[in-house]
């Protein structure tokens, strides 16, 4: 019904400053750490939706994060990755389970960068109040996120405003409990976005065993089910490439706050752990494994960083594309490395169930995995800074 | 906004500096980092290999510019201005280097990167008003270089073992022992000795540092060929070397105060983003032309190592751009420099080694194709640069115990008397 655009660059974008940055960091650790310790986390993991639900929309209600970096004309405040990276970060640091990633991530991302007015009237405000949770996907049967014709596992049938879902989208970020999904389909005009209500009969959601047991993972089936384009037929590419950029770079910020949690998990132990009557961080084994700990910490950082401003358009930044990439590649790595370095400086205590270790790791892995891994993030980098594609004879 | 440090007057002195660039050098004409494969320099090389004709003219080059941008105000920026320094800030000092850059001038870093930037630090600190005097306008002028006597065959990650001895001698001091891995000393006027004064003290508790006249009798110095062939570095013999009392620094038996201010000074030469022909082998640009002029642009397992080194650099950089401008928004330097170094050493060796790779059996001998042997000289020179200003392990120690807090090691040779100590060597006893 509504064709008019909406862009990023119609709006400009409000900018923190240092001190406000600390202030919201400092706001979202207080109420994380009364609201999300490891037992609270690990309850929310035993619940039936994966997350608690009044910490979401007290997260919403009382801190407004889901509006943050959402447009003012939709109800939200405004700002960027930046400071939305703040946010996710101290979010990562606890591994708090919880819709925002795919809600505010990746569905309000792709409804923004598909200019499509209408989608963005209908579900951003919902979003940045925090009634309605989200979940983006590109239901590619490889699980690579790449939106290409024939690779994906939902088609659409028939034609126009009037279209119906057939298909499965294997893994997809909270699909289990989001009311509304975003997703790329194949239909004649090539891959196109299209939205989904969730509760809407045809529509059957699986969750799935995670490797992360901190964020859900379902198998959606749609049959049948009714959708509304967002954006143009054939759309979906761009939508796509701009979601990646975004999401891979909030998910930078997310492993670079897990990976921190690692490193000063394993710092304070090293200092406190006695053996051979000293402790084990005096011993220059344990001392250079926690170096190393360090020095990716602080690449990962800034390249989380710097990749957030050069999404954010920041004059003087790279190339967002580059940058983004970049920062997906190093700040995978860094979080895995340091995770699995954890459980080692701990020892044995740090391979128990009890332990917060193995919950880190798991969300190391699978936050490295989740936009199809090494291979194609390597590649990707490779493709965002301009060497040409891999040519296979 | 973030607080900005005070930057009144910085319109005025980019203009001035630029002023200044226009009217005595010229602005690099090209920019772009498009490369051309087969053409220009064929080498990628971190240390000099220059024969010592060219050297010479090199520092020659180097002095006249130094004396060129002093005379105008350019030559010691953070300075004080008795004695020839310009009074402004750090930040001053950044700007007009990055100003500079966009200019072709000769490389002064024979004077800057030992002299300029750490013993003139260290003589402004610790020197009499009489030494600084002396040393200070001349070394900042370009008329005289000066290098660093610290290492020693026996003191390398553990400095303060120095055994170089100074005895008194009337109105001054007898200094006699060997200095290692002296850079420049060749072309140095002066040098800043650490010397064991009293043996019979904890070893930190036992040293004096000097200025010591490069040309006193007594002085030998002999290149030190390194691993890759050339001779970056020299040995420093020290027979009887009389050194007056005036030329030492700070209190007798002081001397580990002074040397900690080199070393704070020492700037973190490995890391940055590295100029000249080394920054080839970590450039995405001259890499992808490497791989695509030897047929491997389509080998996924090139593709995958080219790619991780470029996300490793590329992030490097990024932390470098990330510790400017947090210095530039006055806050506290972080690790930023000691990670940086980490990084750009390790970024450097995969470069050579990956090339190394690409390159095969034409890099072990040399055919005279372009780009092929003249990876050699990157290749035999990257173990130095895990060593040198401060070993990976110290490095790691240092990131470890300062900016993590671990416990040190306990140690079992800070209390006893330096004699007592068992060191390498020298016959047990």
């Amino acid at each position: 019904m509504s064709t008019g655009t909406t862009t990023d660059a119609d709006v400009t974008r409000a900018e923190a400053s240092d001190a406000e940055l600390t202030e919201l960091r400092t706001a979202v650790r207080d109420f994380l750490s009364s609201k999300a310790d490891e037992a609270a986390v690990r309850a929310a993991v035993g619940s039936e939706r994966g997350y608690d639900d009044k910490v979401w929309a007290q997260i919403a209600a009382e801190l407004g994060l889901p509006a943050l970096a959402l447009p003012t004309a939709y109800g939200g405040d405004g700002y960027g990755l930046v400071e939305l990276s703040v946010v996710i970060g101290e979010m990562g640091r606890v591994l708090l389970p919880s819709p925002f990633f795919s809600t505010v991530v990746l569905a309000a991302t792709a409804i923004v960068a598909s200019g499509d007015a209408g989608a963005a009237e209908r579900l951003l405000p919902g979003i940045a109040a925090g009634a309605t949770t989200a979940t983006f996907t590109v239901p590619n049967r490889a699980g690579s996120w790449e939106p290409d014709a024939g690779t994906l596992g939902v088609h659409v049938n028939g034609s126009g405003a009037e279209v119906v879902l057939e298909g499965t989208a294997p893994l997809v970020v909270e699909g289990g409990t989001a009311d509304v999904a975003l997703i790329v389909a194949d239909s004649p005009a090539g891959p196109t976005l299209y939205e989904v209500d969730m509760t809407t009969a045809g529509v059957s959601r699986t969750t799935l065993r995670g490797l992360d047991l901190t964020r859900r993972i379902a198998r959606v089936d749609f049959r049948d089910v009714p959708a509304r384009l967002v954006g143009e037929p054939g759309g979906a590419a761009p939508v796509v490439a701009r979601v990646l950029d975004v999401a891979t770079t909030a998910l930078a910020a997310e492993q670079v706050g897990g990976a921190r949690a690692c490193l000063e998990t394993a710092t304070a132990y090293a200092k406190e752990r006695m053996q051979f009557g000293r402790p084990i961080g005096s011993f220059q084994a344990v001392k250079h494994k926690c170096a190393d700990m360090l020095t990716r910490v602080q690449v990962a950082d800034a390249a989380a960083n710097e990749a957030a401003r050069a999404v954010d358009g920041v004059p003087a930044s790279p190339d967002p594309g580059v940058a983004a990439a970049v920062a997906h590649a190093v700040c995978s790595e860094a979080f895995m490395a340091v995770a699995a370095e954890n459980i080692q400086v701990h020892g044995g205590i740090g391979f128990t169930w009890e332990h917060s270790a193995h919950l880190y790791y798991r969300r190391a892995k699978a936050s490295q995995l989740l936009f199809g891994g090494p291979a194609v993030y390597y590649e990707r980098l490779l493709h965002r800074a301009g060497v040409g594609p891999l040519r296979t004879a | 906004m973030p607080s900005e440090p005070d930057d009144s007057g910085m319109d005025q002195f980019v203009a001035e500096a630029r002023a200044f660039l226009d009217a005595n050098a010229t602005r690099r004409a090209h920019t772009s980092d498009e490369v051309v494969w087969g053409e220009g320099e064929d080498r990628i090389t971190y240390f000099s290999t220059d024969p010592p004709e060219v050297e010479a003219a090199k520092v020659a080059a180097a002095k006249a510019w130094q004396k060129v941008r002093y005379s105008n105000g350019f030559g010691w920026i953070t300075g004080p201005s008795e004695f020839g320094g310009r009074g402004l800030s750090s930040l001053h000092d950044l700007v007009y280097d990055g100003l500079e850059t966009e200019y072709d001038v000769p490389d002064t870093a024979v004077l800057s990167l030992i002299g300029l930037g750490m013993i003139g630090p260290t003589i402004l600190a610790h020197g009499s008003e009489e030494l600084k005097r002396r040393y200070l306008p001349a070394m900042y002028a370009g008329d005289i270089i000066a290098c660093q006597l610290f290492s020693e065959p026996g003191a390398g990650s553990d400095l303060a073992g120095v055994t170089t001895r100074a005895v008194r001698d009337g109105d001054g001091w007898l200094l006699s022992g060997q200095k290692v891995w002296t850079s420049v000393a060749h072309h140095a006027a002066i040098g800043l000795a650490l010397c064991r004064t009293d043996p019979d003290k904890p070893k930190h508790k036992g040293i004096t540092a000097f200025v010591v006249d490069m040309s006193a009798p007594g002085v030998d110095i002999r290149p030190l060929q390194q691993m890759t062939g050339g001779a970056e570095f020299n040995e420093v013999f020290l027979t009887d070397v009389r050194v007056p009392d005036d030329h030492r620094l700070g209190p007798v038996d002081g001397g580990w105060g002074v040397a900690l201010t080199t070393l704070m000074n020492e700037r973190a030469s490995v890391g940055g983003e590295g100029a000249g022909p080394a920054a080839r082998a970590v450039a995405l640009p001259f890499l992808t032309e490497l791989l695509r002029a030897n047929g491997r642009l389509d080998d996924a397992a090139a593709r995958r190592r080219l790619a991780e080194l470029y996300a490793d650099q590329a992030a490097t950089e990024y932390l470098n751009h990330q510790a400017l401008r947090r210095y530039r928004a006055g806050q506290q330097p972080g690790p930023e420099a000691s990670v940086s170094k980490l990084m750009y050493a390790q970024n450097l060796t995969r470069g050579a080694h990956l090339a190394a790779e690409i390159v095969g059996p034409r890099l072990v001998a040399d055919t005279g194709e372009w780009g092929t042997f003249a990876w050699t000289e990157l290749l035999l020179a990257t173990p130095a640069l895990r060593i040198l200003g401060g070993t990976e392990e110290i490095m790691k120690n240092i990131l470890a115990e300062r900016v993590l807090g671990l416990p040190k090691e306990p140690s079992i040779d800070t209390k006893s008397p330096f004699r007592e100590l068992r060191r390498s060597g020298r016959a047990e006893a």
